[in-house]
């Protein structure tokens, strides 16, 4: 009778576990939606906006648009960024966009592969590499996602040396979500 | 005796096992905050419409121009401060309470 029970309660147990509940969440330009993403269980969301920040050394105030940021709430090794650039066009214009902020996101980058693809049915350019961030070992893949309507999505997630591993489906997850806004 | 001896050093070695390795967990809590987040700056900040190479043109809307001279002196903020509050009494009057035991009626 015991070994009834548990077996039962075991093939609940089972059943319950593989249940995921992300959250979708949409990315605006000026109040119009311009692409959406999951976020994974147990992921913290942080959000920008379109603003002028200046650096006080230069004192040149440059635009900047919206990123929005998404990372696990218990490890901050990893990390997906999106941002669609205003002015940008094409993935062209994405990728020259790229090397103008990769020297901030990780030092001495490594390109293993910059291939084409498609990402939510969108054309897309993903590029993968290796560099260091603040002395430690970095994983990065940057793509550039064409979106309609003259723009495009740039997307960079991070893995640092030391993250679980395990979190790479959750990135996955991540684009296999991704859509464009109609 | 002997016996004794035993029991006593196997409790004293368990309780110094213990504290090692409750002591161990302190500190193993990951933190999490937004104090610094080096890649959502880093995504943030970027050279592409301050690099004079890029050959692409961004519609930045003009900015005001400053006004000339200094700008009119700001008002001095009041010296004299408003009357505080009245204060509510430190001490206030014990209230009365029932007594939680009562003798028991003689019988």
């Amino acid at each position: 009778m015991f070994l009834r029970i548990s077996s039962a309660i075991a093939a609940i147990w089972l059943g319950a576990a593989p249940v995921l509940a992300d959250t979708p969440v949409t990315y605006t330009d000026n109040g119009r939606a311009l692409f959406s993403f999951s976020v994974p269980d147990f992921w913290a969301v942080r959000t920008g906006g379109t603003r002028e920040i200046e650096d006080t050394q230069l004192g040149d105030p440059r635009a900047v648009a919206r990123v929005m940021g998404i990372r696990p709430v218990t490890d901050d090794n990893v990390w997906i960024g999106f941002v669609a650039p205003a002015g940008v066009a094409s993935i062209d214009g994405g990728l020259r966009y790229l090397q103008d902020v990769d020297k901030f996101l990780v030092k001495s980058p490594v390109v293993s592969d910059n291939v084409s693809t498609r990402i939510g049915g969108l054309p897309a350019q993903v590029i993968r590499g290796t560099g260091t961030r603040d002395g430690r070992g970095v994983n990065f893949t940057a793509t550039v996602i064409d979106l309609p309507n003259d723009r495009v999505a740039v997307a960079v997630a991070v893995l640092r040396d030391g993250a679980d591993p395990a979190y790479v489906e959750d990135l996955n997850a991540v684009f296999a979500s991704f859509r464009a806004a109609r | 005796m002997t016996r004794k001896l035993i029991k006593r050093t196997c409790l004293a070695l368990s309780l110094g096992a213990a504290s090692f390795t409750l002591s161990a967990c302190d500190g193993v809590t990951v933190g999490v905050g937004y104090g610094y987040d080096p890649f959502y700056d880093s995504l943030l900040w970027n050279d592409y419409y301050h690099d004079v190479d890029v050959d692409i043109d961004v519609d930045r809307p003009v900015r005001p121009k400053p006004p000339v001279g200094k700008p009119p002196a700001r008002p001095k903020p009041p010296i004299a401060k408003p009357p505080a509050r009245p204060r509510p009494p430190v001490a206030r009057p014990p209230t009365a309470r029932p007594p939680i035991h009562r003798p028991a009626p003689r019988r």
